[in-house]
């Protein structure tokens, strides 16, 4: 009974596990090259291993589990085969379960910036023309700011020559694609401007605002209107 | 050597015959051997949860992806409806909805009717943008969402989906073309795999 617990944990279990630590860390990494390579050197050790013991055990009838003069090669197989398995988990956490949450985190804090950002386009007040202009560059990667304002600073003039205010509000807003450094975002807002002397007039804005992660912050690169017309 | 050190040299152990025997001490390399097995068995349990929650996440990714995809489709052929395709268009639309927007249909849609009715016209649309929506605001002024408890019962789950889309309709007359700006709301329902509009809403 003792003699089949040991041959099922180490002459039987521990390599297989082994070879399926290779293969789930191939799968984690998305094979690379060099680690098909390491891969399959690895597996056909292993597999030489075992055959190396199925001969032995049928001339000997002792295997490495059972025999009793060879307790530390039955401590190197457990201990090869525990390094593989503890390094599957942590090649496994760092290529699946970190990206994996990055990208969770990420889509919410681009959102979030996305949203702010094209409320902060869309607003104006004539008493600080550059407040909200201020307030959107600095959340824009450096190169494109400078655009920005440029473009902008036009605009703002003519408002304040009319003394138009326009706020916003976002309805909606969510990701329409995303990678580990850049982002599109759309964000839908109702925005309302006021001029002396006329009904206020509120209108739907559909922006699309992009951004890219630089340095591990994400930065506004362009923000422009969707629709195509 | 300090007592208690000693490990038992492997002819010690009792011959393999007397199986169970309680006179049987375990030695060092057996001990840490166990270690060893305990620290592998907590290792595979981890390598299978990590790789559980990995695939969860990409199945979600493709699910979304999916909806994104479904409501693309439905507003493609809402948008680029013509006064020859209307009634085609209408059924398509139709067999895509679930819920109350499939029962109250005709309601719900009647404007966008009219309005293809009307122009006489060659509209082509095309979709600008989808997202499944992360921000939401209720619409100032707007009738509040009504839920659907008869939908929830039978719908896995529902998304709700941004849509902006831009429609071009050229009047026969030989007018200007009109630019329709379509900002809509929807949501996609999962029923039985099947992924079906249950809600329109266009923001204005």
């Amino acid at each position: 009974m003792r003699n089949a617990w040991r041959v099922a944990a180490f002459d039987v279990a521990a390599p297989l596990a082994a070879i399926a630590a290779l293969v789930y860390m191939g799968f984690a990494m998305a094979w690379p090259l060099w680690w098909v390579s390491v891969c399959s050197i690895l597996c056909v050790l292993i597999v030489e291993g075992v055959i190396v013991n199925v001969v032995l055990a049928r001339r000997d009838a002792v295997t490495v589990g059972t025999d009793d003069d060879g307790p530390g090669l039955r401590l190197a197989v457990a201990a090869v085969t525990t390094v593989a398995l503890a390094a599957a988990v942590v090649i496994g956490y760092l290529k699946w379960t970190v990206p994996d949450r990055n990208l969770r985190n990420d889509t919410d804090e681009v959102v979030g910036i996305a949203s702010s950002v094209a409320e902060a386009s869309a607003t104006f007040t004539p008493q600080s023309p550059t407040e909200s202009i201020d307030r959107v560059t600095a959340m824009m990667a450096p190169q494109s700011a400078e655009a920005f304002k440029n473009e902008f600073s036009a605009v703002a003039k003519e408002l304040t020559s009319r003394n138009v205010s326009a706020q916003a509000s976002t309805v909606s807003a969510g990701v329409e694609a995303i990678g580990p450094t850049a982002a599109s975002v759309a964000v839908v807002m109702r925005g309302t401007q006021n001029s002396p002397g006329k009904p206020p007039d509120t209108a739907v804005l559909a922006l699309r605002v992009q951004l890219s992660q630089q340095d591990g912050h994400w930065l506004v690169d362009d923000v422009s209107p969707i629709h195509s017309r | 050597m300090p007592p208690g050190s000693l490990t038992r040299m492997p002819d010690d152990e009792p011959t393999p015959d007397h199986d169970g025997d309680d006179g049987r001490v375990v030695t060092s390399y057996g001990i840490a051997s166990a270690v060893l097995g305990v620290l592998a068995v907590a290792a595979v349990a981890l390598a299978a949860l990590i790789w559980t929650q990995h695939r969860s996440d990409e199945d979600e990714l493709q699910y979304r992806t999916r909806v994104m995809q479904t409501a693309a489709d439905w507003t493609g052929v809402l948008v680029n409806m013509n006064k020859d395709t209307v009634e085609a268009s209408m059924v398509k639309l139709h067999e895509g909805t679930v819920g109350q927007l499939n029962a109250d249909f005709d309601a719900s849609v009647e404007p966008y009717r009219e309005l293809v009715q009307t122009l006489q016209s060659r509209t082509t649309g095309q979709v600008d943008s989808v997202a499944v929506e992360t921000i939401h605001h209720e619409q100032q002024g707007a009738a509040p969402r009504q839920e659907q408890p008869e939908l929830a019962a039978f719908a896995a789950r529902t998304d709700t989906v941004m849509v902006v889309a831009t429609s071009i309709s050229e009047n026969a007359g030989g007018d200007k073309p009109r630019t329709v700006r379509w900002t809509l709301r929807l949501d996609v329902s999962d029923v039985d795999g099947k992924l079906l509009i249950s809600r329109l809403e266009p923001i204005r």
